[in-house]
């Protein structure tokens, strides 16, 4: 569905994302690391928020891979390569149903069409009620979206990138700063929506990832150091490096060893 | 109306409060304009500070047509033509200036649309072409004596022409509208048309397009719209219909200075218009129009239209004007001080008000009031919310 090879890119000396072959079947994909370690750079090389240095990104609806590498962001929407975004991004003085309603007409080639009434598409708010219904949002669609609380905004983030049947889900950590009793809602929703499409999703909340994917890709310093079933990514000891910085018990000087290392290489790259 | 309320025993109070006629045409073609700065800026965001030049295209062309300065097009082309001609010029640079504009947002999108503006108006100020000073500006010559018709061009029944001299007057069922009146009627009426037709894009699926980028733009290409054009298109939108109010401007007024047309304050104005009457809300920019006229009038010495001064020096009398308030001054001298060609000072206060107190403008709080437009609200308020 979606495949990168050498995908690089570079800020002045900062290596962000260095040299990633990905490629996303159907299936639900986590990409986690830590901070840092170049994931959202990923996701915005993928969506053509930012250029890359080096590389390629190809997108596959049917049978034939489509170059999209220096494709613009709203060209790689309408192909298919939707995201949500880690900080909440929607129209915030627009009804919640309005934010999803808006996203599926994107899709459409009515979207430029100035002499007619909006009402005219009834098929646009259908899809998008349908939407608000898969994620629990039905009760909220004639709220504005700035009086959602956090946990709502956050699958009217999700709702957003569902319209317009995308090809491939980008979920940039959906969780965010979502409270322990609310994680479970966008947990099931996560799962539910991955049985229809591919999902690549980053994530934090280590329960969440190694119980929902399918597969799990860790990056560190921008580069991809172990891929696989979630068990084995699990044990690999260059992740529990990666993420602990060598930490073990009663070996706390090895540890900042191990973490000024990569640090002081990074700066003089 | 105007007529009624003047020979009513509250003439003096109605004289005093209402603008006159041929202020109310004023504020109608300003309105258009106003509303058109609206369109584009309240709606997507984008503050059009040069907007002023679609103005000032409209206004020329409708000149220049009528003196036989534009080739293909005669003196004796129709008004409503060379009204059309003017909103595509007017298209046509918005897209030129737009295509260089949009890669730029924010305040740096508002310097550059002015630059544009001051450039064309200095341009026009030295174009000997358009006018024989063109400092002042042209005016409609010998070649057009007549006036300017609205209506159906080449139907004479259904055209009336417009213009303070050179308008029709009309006899409907014993009374007779003047010149004026009939000019406001026929300017109302093509202002109505174009109001209808902004706001039936407002409210089309490219017009939720140009609210989804005013909300938040970086979403909304990241759901699909590539907004540089929807941003264009809504731009070249806006100067058409800019350059069709200054069109009914110089087809009312018969002369143009780039002073009234071109110039950057012109923007101002509609600005002003925009925030008082509510920015975001189509009909707003129309009623803050009204609004600032009402209270310059209301403001401005004898003379031109009554106002304050007039009604407060009529009403006290010659004795209590006389009258020393503090040393020297009389009552008479201290009206005069405060209110004569004070006009600005206080519709600057007025504004400097309605953006600390009513930034959503007097449509968009009495809207946010009554919960819904009104054509909404009121029924619901009546019958019940259960229709």
């Amino acid at each position: 569905m979606l495949r990168t090879q050498g995908l690089t890119k570079e800020f002045g000396g900062l290596t962000a994302v260095d040299d990633v072959d990905f490629e996303l079947d159907h299936e639900l994909c986590s990409l986690i690391g830590p901070n840092g370690a170049g994931k959202t750079t990923f996701f915005n090389l993928l969506t053509g928020t930012l250029t890359p240095t080096a590389g390629s990104v190809e997108l596959r609806r049917e049978s034939d891979w489509e170059d999209v590498t220096d494709a613009a962001p709203h060209e790689t929407a309408s192909r298919g390569l939707h995201r949500s975004y880690q900080v909440t991004n929607v129209f915030p003085n627009s009804t919640v149903l309005e934010n999803v309603r808006v996203a599926e007409q994107a899709h459409s080639g009515d979207a430029r069409t100035f002499w007619r009434n909006v009402d005219h598409y009834d098929e646009f708010a259908e899809r998008a009620h349908e939407i608000l219904d898969r994620v629990g949002l039905t009760e909220r669609a004639d709220d504005h979206a700035s009086t959602l609380s956090h946990g709502a905004k956050r699958k009217l983030e999700v709702a957003i990138a569902l319209a317009g049947d995308p090809a491939v889900l980008l979920l940039d950590e959906p969780n965010a700063g979502v409270s322990s009793e609310s994680v479970d809602e966008i947990r099931d929703l996560i799962e539910s929506v991955a049985e229809d499409y591919p999902v690549l999703l980053v994530e934090h909340n280590m329960d969440i990832v190694m119980g929902v994917s399918d597969r799990v890709v860790v990056l560190h310093q921008g580069a991809v150091i172990a891929d696989g079933p979630p068990a084995e990514v699990r044990a690999n000891p260059d992740v529990q490096s990666a993420y602990l910085g060598g930490y073990e018990p009663g070996s706390l000087i090895d540890g900042a060893d191990a973490e000024s290392g990569p640090d002081s290489e990074g700066g003089t790259a | 109306m105007y007529d009624v309320l003047l020979n009513s025993p509250v003439s003096a109070e109605a004289q005093t409060l209402l603008p006159t006629v041929e202020t109310m045409v004023g504020v109608l073609y300003f309105g258009l304009f106003a509303i058109s700065f609206d369109f584009v800026s309240g709606y997507t965001g984008y503050l059009s500070f040069g907007h002023a030049v679609f103005y000032g295209t409209g206004a020329y062309t409708v000149i220049l047509v009528a003196n036989g300065k534009v080739p293909l097009l005669g003196p004796g082309t129709p008004f409503m033509l060379s009204l059309l001609v003017g909103g595509l010029l007017a298209v046509v640079l918005a897209i030129l200036v737009g295509l260089v504009s949009f890669r730029l947002s924010g305040v740096y999108f508002a310097m550059i649309t002015l630059g544009f503006a001051q450039v064309l108006y200095v341009f026009v100020r030295g174009w000997d072409y358009v006018a024989n000073n063109p400092r002042d500006g042209p005016a409609v010559g010998p070649s057009h004596v007549e006036g300017f018709q609205i209506g159906v061009p080449g139907v004479d029944q259904l055209s009336l022409a417009i213009g303070v001299l050179t308008g029709d007057e009309v006899s409907l069922l014993g009374s007779t509208l003047s010149s004026t009146a009939v000019s406001y009627y026929m300017v109302g009426l093509v202002v109505l048309g174009c109001y209808f037709a902004m706001q039936r894009i407002i409210h089309s699926p490219f017009g939720r397009v140009l609210l989804a980028i005013r909300e938040n733009e970086e979403r909304a290409v990241a759901v699909g719209y590539n907004t540089y054009l929807y941003k264009l298109g809504a731009f070249a939108i806006s100067g058409f219909f800019a350059a069709v109010a200054g069109g009914l401007f110089a087809g009312f007024r018969r002369s143009a200075s780039p002073e009234n047309s071109f110039y950057f304050l012109v923007t101002g104005d509609a600005l002003l218009a925009s925030i008082i009457g509510g920015f975001g809300t189509l009909a707003g920019p129309l009623y803050g129009r009204l609004f600032d006229e009402t209270v310059r009038e209301f403001l401005s010495p004898a003379g031109q239209g009554g106002g304050l001064l007039p009604y407060l020096r009529a009403l006290l009398g010659q004795e209590t004007l006389d009258a020393a308030v503090v040393g020297n001054e009389t009552v008479g001298g201290l009206i005069d001080l405060l209110l004569n060609g004070h006009a600005s000072l206080y519709v600057g206060i007025v504004f400097v008000l309605f953006v600390l107190y009513v930034p959503d403008g007097l449509l968009g709080t009495l809207r946010s009031r009554v919960g819904g437009t009104f054509a909404e609200a009121v029924p619901a308020r009546i019958w019940g919310d259960d229709r």
